[in-house]
Parts: structure tokens; sequence; C-alpha cells
């Protein structure tokens, strides 16, 4: 049988950093296929050679056993070769539609047809598929996975026989998860190829026919079956090494450093996003705040952060209540957070590590005062900090953006974590990392713990919360449902974040 | 991001790249090869005018910058341009567009000319005072806008472009009404009295708004590079949210950023009003809001290239006008001159963040 896509020795490099090195990978019709590598192993770098994004420097790509020359999208369209990409394509202020209209009028297949034509083939294939999408939704409207589900049918009525998907659960809770799993596998089962990008162990295991395995840009174990394989197998061909992850202790807590009492929250579009919430932290401790996504605590984490007007409730910071908390304020009392959305909140990615670094300590006194900035000081300043947080690949004067994940984070994290803090908010902060920056930043929120910083982890990742907490709590639409003290019991809380109380 | 394709040979292909590093080196090579390939057409326009090449050489490099008079008129010329850089970088690098800078160096003019004009203060102090009241009313200009964008959340390019039109034809009232010059009847103010001048500083006509810019440009250089507000600043025009987030006062970050811009626009129109013109006439601003966005644009924001950039583009106002004189080529010329080269600089960003590479596919 041949391959229904093949690559043989590729080779890229971008601006002399290669990124593959003599990479191959082979996906069956029938199958889904895992790729499996951590961030910056090469996985989607392959991939968008695939689709047409990048040229390969060398290397030979067939699909269906032709070697073929993959020069733009339209070209992989045309060879049947489908992408979802991590970042979805889709315009905002358009419907689900005129979306998918306008990729196939743009594309080869040459002819128009109307809307109404569009929506019912939508419907076709979503009914095929097993998904439910309505056509005349703006995109701006629909959930993440709304949205992803509106790529997945875009790509297959450009009649993808080859479905790349970068990442897919990375946006999805668990029970999403699983579903678009389920779909995928029975699309694979219609005799079609499925490709899925992923560093999720749990995922290769319950659904992959066959797995690859990238490391730094090489293919380092191909076509595998994952059940010959062990977990621990899997990921020492992922990271080279046995990755351990730490237990602890569970601590007893000190103080009460910051308490929100009854507070209720509304979204703009009129749904309660918290509903009577009251939660209290404890120098020295993680709380680690559970729930599927959605359910408040991006909300919850605006409050807290100061950026979100408190409709009702109380918001006591060191046992003093904060009428109208302020983001400065709150900074000011010693409050600090590692926002979900690094590059929105957390990061100006075009200036520099050092001012990165420097914008929120130019009060401190030790990088000169308002009326003369000391550079140099802040440029070791930052030295100092890059090293004791082992940011990698930075330099004081390195844009931020050019900072991988992980290493970006690690600079959130030494920007928030010098100085006096007694209060640490965490949402999110090992989103999209790699197994081993994933381990960093939970050091560093251990080692925050023992200098008596309370702290507030507010994950979808139910592994790390209950890896790194002393008490964890559960949301659901807005409410805290229920709390346990360490150790916890997986099924209960799992149970409650999906309202099976 | 997307791999264009240029084909002519099959299994290769020319393929265009964004690049991952973009050093400083590479970024100023291009800015010069897109401003070289910009006078390379504007070399071309004159050729074709019928103006041959050495007396182009004469006019643009040997009679503007290799003798003293010629550098003493590009210094005179690129005064107000340097300070309506400043004001646009000033306002820009905080992603506040003001377009309004012609109406502020208006309104700094119709201030000076208030003191000149009703004879305020004693005589010593008059040029003083003109000087004060320029950098308020620049900066009063730019307060309404400021104010609509940060209470209403109105766009600032519409509200300052219009008020351009306001002080435009404010001054032209007060010159066809109430400052109409009594002695010869002209629509302008009358003369300035000689201690309202900026006096010479005794090289050709070099006057002390030399002093005047190198007051604004240390304290413009000193408040972006080397001041807190600086630094926070920095933040406001790259990522808002975050600053809102970490508790900087953005509002008040944005509003001191326009009312700078305003004060500089409005002193701009003092060197121009007490120096060259020496009376208020509504023609003074024209053109100079636009040349300070080129060169705001051109200097990246920053106020050391803000200087060098409104220097060249003094010499090429002060060639286009010898152009114009000896050559009776039009006006426009030095506009069009401004745009072909700011169009080379704006198209050369591609460069900067693509590359052109070759892709090799091999048959098997």
């Amino acid at each position: 049988m041949t391959a229904a896509l093949e690559f043989h020795g590729v080779h890229k490099s971008f601006d002399g950093n290669p990124a593959l090195v003599d990479a191959f990978f082979t996906a069956e019709r029938g199958e889904v296929h895992a790729l499996l590598g951590e961030n910056g192993a090469g996985k989607s770098t392959l991939m968008n050679i695939a689709c047409g994004l990048y040229a390969p420097d060398h290397g030979v790509v067939k699909v269906d056993g032709q070697s073929v020359v993959i020069d733009g999208p339209l070209r992989a369209g045309v060879l049947g070769i489908g992408m979802v990409h991590q970042h979805f394509k889709l315009v905002e202020n358009m419907t689900v539609a005129e979306n998918i209209a306008f990729c196939h009028m743009t594309g080869a297949a040459g002819r128009r047809e109307s809307l109404n034509g569009v929506k019912k083939r939508i419907a076709d294939v979503s009914r095929q598929i097993g998904f439910e999408i309505d056509p005349d939704r703006r995109i701006d409207t629909l959930s993440v996975s709304e949205q992803q589900r509106t790529e997945i049918i875009k790509v297959m009525m450009g009649g993808a026989e080859i479905l790349i998907l970068d990442e897919p659960t990375a946006v999805l809770t668990d029970e999403e998860s699983i579903r678009l799993l389920d779909q995928l596998k029975l699309f694979a089962g219609q005799g079609k190829s499925v490709v899925l990008i992923t560093h999720k162990l749990r995922e290769v295991f319950s659904h992959a026919d066959k797995v690859t395995v990238m490391r730094a840009g090489k293919t380092v174990a191909a076509g595998k079956n994952p059940g010959d394989m062990s977990p621990s197998d899997l990921s020492r061909l992922m990271v080279g090494e046995a990755t351990e992850s730490g237990s602890l202790e569970p601590r007893t807590g000190g103080d009460t450093v910051l308490e929100l009492k009854h507070v209720s929250a509304t979204r703009a579009n009129g749904t309660t996003a918290l509903d009577d919430l009251s939660i209290a932290l404890r120098a020295g401790q993680v709380y680690g705040l559970a729930g599927v996504g959605g359910n408040g605590q991006t909300e919850l984490a605006e409050t807290l952060m100061g950026i979100r007007h408190l409709e009702s409730g109380e918001f006591l910071l060191g046992g003093k209540q904060l009428k109208k908390p302020n983001p400065r304020q709150l900074h000011a009392r010693g409050l600090r957070c590692i926002p979900a959305e690094r590059y929105i909140y957390g990061l100006a990615g075009d200036l520099s590590v050092m001012d990165n670094f420097a914008v929120s300590h130019l009060g401190n006194g030790k990088f000169g005062h308002a009326g003369w900035i000391n550079r140099r000081a802040i440029f070791r300043g930052t030295q100092e900090v890059i090293q004791e947080y082992d940011i990698l690949g930075a330099t004081p004067t390195t844009r931020a953006r050019l900072l991988s994940g992980g290493n970006a984070q690690k600079l959130v994290l030494a920007r928030e974590m010098s100085g006096n803090a007694s209060v640490l908010l965490a949402h999110s902060p090992t989103r999209g990392l790699d197994v081993r920056a994933y381990a960093a930043v939970h050091e560093y929120l251990r080692d925050a713990c023992k200098r008596n910083v309370a702290i507030l982890l507010i994950s979808e990742d139910l592994d790390e919360v209950l890896a790194v907490s002393d008490r964890v709590g559960v949301i659901n639409k807005g409410r805290l449902v229920g709390e346990f003290d360490a150790p916890v019991a997986r099924d209960a809380v799992g149970q409650l974040m999906v309202g099976h109380a | 991001m997307q791999a264009l394709s240029l084909s002519f040979l099959r299994g290769r292909r020319l393929t265009i790249e964004v690049r991952q590093k973009i050093g400083l080196g590479l970024r100023f090579a291009t800015v010069l090869g897109a401003v070289l390939f910009g006078l390379g057409i504007c070399l071309a326009i004159l050729v074709s005018r019928n103006v041959d090449i050495a007396s182009i050489y004469d006019e643009f490099i040997v009679f503007t910058f290799l003798n003293s008079a010629g550098i003493a008129t590009v210094v005179v010329q690129s005064t107000p341009l340097v300070l309506v850089g400043l004001a646009a970088a000033m306002a820009f690098r905080v992603n506040y567009w003001n377009i309004g800078i012609e109406g502020q160096l208006f309104m700094g003019v119709v201030g000076c000319t208030i003191i000149a004009y009703f004879d305020i203060g004693p005589e010593s102090l008059r040029l003083p005072l003109m000087f004060l009241f320029s950098i308020l009313f620049g900066a009063l200009w730019a307060l309404p806008a400021a104010l609509l964008k940060l209470r209403l959340n109105i766009n600032e390019v519409i509200s300052t472009l219009l008020l351009n039109y306001i002080a435009f034809y404010f001054v032209l009232n007060q010159v066809f009404g109430p400052w109409r010059d009594p002695k010869d009847n002209f629509p302008h103010s009358p003369r300035y009295d000689d201690f309202e001048r900026l006096p010479g500083v005794g090289w050709e006509d070099v006057h002390y708004g030399l002093v005047v810019v190198a007051i604004a440009f240390v304290f413009v250089w000193w408040l972006i590079e080397r001041s807190r507000f600086g630094i926070q600043s920095r933040f406001v025009g790259v990522n808002p949210r975050m600053v809102l987030a970490i508790g900087l006062p953005l509002s008040t970050i944005t509003l001191i950023s326009a009312l700078a811009s305003g004060s500089l626009a409005g002193l701009a129109g003092f060197t121009i009003a007490a120096a060259t013109e020496g009376r208020l006439t509504f023609t003074l601003a024209a053109g100079y809001g636009f040349s300070g966005i080129v060169i705001a644009f051109l200097a990246g924001n920053r106020p050391v290239m803000v200087v060098i950039v409104a220097f060249l583009m003094g010499g090429l106002y002060v060639a286009g006008e010898s152009m114009k004189v000896f050559y009776s080529l039009p006006d426009a010329l030095v506009g069009l001159f401004q745009a072909v080269i700011v169009l080379s600089v704006t198209a050369s960003e591609f460069f900067v963040r693509y590359r052109l590479r070759m892709a090799h596919y091999e048959r098997v």
C-alpha cells in the first residue's frame, strides 16, 4: 500500500538555525498518526511544509507515492492536504458560511456557488462528521471549540484526504477533546489519513494508531504502534531523559493574605460569570482552582488583576478591604500576576527583555529615579535574572518575542517575583509549554511558596492542579462548588468540574 | 509566511520567507538602500525634465551641503522641521496619531502674536513670553482631541485633522479681520517689533531658533530615552493592554505625550514667526504638519534620527527651491521627492521582514 503522505530527508533551517535535520515521516490511509514532540522539536515546521507554508531546503515530499512540489496552500489543497493550525485562520467579523465560501471561491476548484449552496454543503459535511454548527453565526461569537469545528469543516469541504491538526486539543476541555479525537478516528476509518500533532501522551495512547516522535528537528522513532510502548518509553524519546514530577508535602499555610467574599460578575453579553464566589488564599500555600475553561476563571483572574470592575462583594488584601481595587494599588500591596495571555497582558513582544523586566521595577530605587533611568543598572539586573531564572536564548537586549514560550514565561515570572510579592496569581502558567518548561514553572511556584507567598493557581489542566496544590477548589458556572485539602481524589474533583455533584 | 513561488526550474523555487531574527545592521542597510533607490528615481525625474546631471549635483550637493551659505540655509530651513518631527515622534510612539501638527503650529503662532500685537509685558520679557505662549497655545490646541480620545474614545486622526481646519480658518479670520496689517492692508498681522524677533547668531541667516531647537531636542531626548516616563510610554505604544494590567497610568502617559506633541508644534510656529516671517501669515504653516509625519516615520520616532532626517529634508527643500527658481520646475517637486523617498522606505520594510531564498525539491 502506498502511503498517503511521506517525507524523506527533509532539511529546513531558519537563518542558519536548523529546524529540521534529515526528518522523515510516513502516514498511511485509514490511520490516526500522532506526531509527538516537545515544543520546538520541528513537528509544526514539518507539517507546515506539507501544507505549503514553508518550502524545504532539501528533501522529498510524496503524496500517494508521487513526489510533489507543494509551493503554496492552494497546491496543498489540490493535493488533498488540509491543515487546521493552532491559531485559526478565520475572519472574525464574518459568518461561518462566509468564511468557508471565501476559501472555496478563491480555491482551486474555480467555481462559484451561492451562499445558500455553501450552507447546504456545510450542513451535509457537519452531519457526516457529527459536528453541529450554525453557518450563520459570526466567528467572533463562537467559542474556541466551535471555531475549531469551523476550521475542520472548512478543510473537509476543500476535499481533504490528509487532515493535519496542530495541537487541536490545546484549546479544548477534556470532554471536547475526547469528542474531537473520536471524530478523527471515525474520519480515518473512512480511508483518510489524519496527522495529529501533539505533546500529550494520553491522547497518543487513547486515540492514535501510529506514533512518530521528533526531537530537536530529527525523527527519533517513526511509525511505532503506541500499544507496544509505555508512557515512560515515549517521554524518554521526546525529551531524551526521564522526567520526574516531584511530589509535595501539603502545607497548612499561614495567615489569610487575600480574600474575596461573595463576588459576582457579569459578562458583556449578560451571562453570569461569577456567582457569589468566596475564596481565601493563605501565605505559603498553593490554592489550585480547577474547572473546565469558560466557567468564570478569566473573570476571576481579571477581578484579581484589578482590570475588572468589582460589581458586588468584598476584596480584602492583607486584611484591608479595597473598595475599588486597581492594578497599581494591588501591585504596590504585593499582588503579582502571571496572566494567561503572555503576549497580551504579560509582555510587550517588540520591546527588549530588559525593558520588559524593568518596567515593573522602576520605582524601587535600584534602577535610577524618575528623572534619570540607570540603563546600565537595568542591564546588569536583567543579566542577573536571566541567570537566576535560567532564561535560555535571552540577552538583555533580545526582543521578548524571540523567546520561546517557556523562556518568555520565565521572564514574566522573573519580573513578577522579584521584589516583595505576597500573593501570586498564576493563570494557566504552563499552557503551551513543553515538559521541561512545565517542570521549571512548577519549581518556581514551589520556591515562591517557601518564601511565604500565597499562590492561586487557576488551570484547566487537572494534572497540574493536583500536582502542585495544597488546597483545591472547583469552579463551575462561576460558583465554587467544592474545596478539598491535598491529597485530593482525582475523581471527586473531575466530577464536580463537569457538574456531576 | 506564504511561500510565494517565482518558479523557473523544476524542483527549484525562489521563495519568500519570514526572517526569524532582524539585525540592526540589516535594518540600517535596507533603509539606506531604499533612500538611495528613492533618490535614483528622483534623479530620473529631474533628468527627464532636462536638468543635466552636473547641475543636479551642484544644486543638491555643492550649493546645499558643501558651502557655508548653503549649509546655513539648510539649518534655517530645518529648524522648524526638527521641531515638527519631534512633535510627531512624541505622539506616534504612544500610538497617538496626531495629524493636527499644522493646526497646533498655527495656534502657537497665534499665541506669540497675541503677546506681540497687544504688547503684553515689558520689552525685555517679550520674547520669553512669546516662547511660553507658543508652547501653551500649541498644547491647548492638542488638548481637546486628546480628551475626546481618552474620555469618549473618539478617533484622534479625525479630530486632530479637523482641528487643523478650525485653526486655519481662525487665522484667516484674524489676518483678514482684526489683525490685518494697517500699514499695507495685506492679509497678515503687523510686523513684530525688533525686540520681538529672534536675533541672528552672526552666521548667514541662522538665528537663535537653533538654540530653541537644541533645548527642545535635549528635553525630548531626555524624556524619551532617559526618563522613567520614556520606558513606560514605550509600552503604551507597543502593548497598551499590558500597560493597564501592570498598573501604569495609560491615560496620563497618552495625555502627556499628546500635549508635548502640541507644545513642540507650537514651538515650531514660534521659530517661524519670530525669526523667519516676523508676523502671522496664513501660509506660514503650509506643509509642516505632513513633513513632521514624514520625518518621524523615517526616523523611527527616535529623537537623534529626527534631527538627522530633518536636516536632510531641509536640504531637499533648499535644493528644491533653487530648482524652482533656476530651472522653472514646479513647487510640487519637493513634495514629490519626499513622497518617492517615503514610499521606497515603506516598501523596503518588506526586505527587512522577509528574505528570498532558493528551495530544492528532489525528485526520486
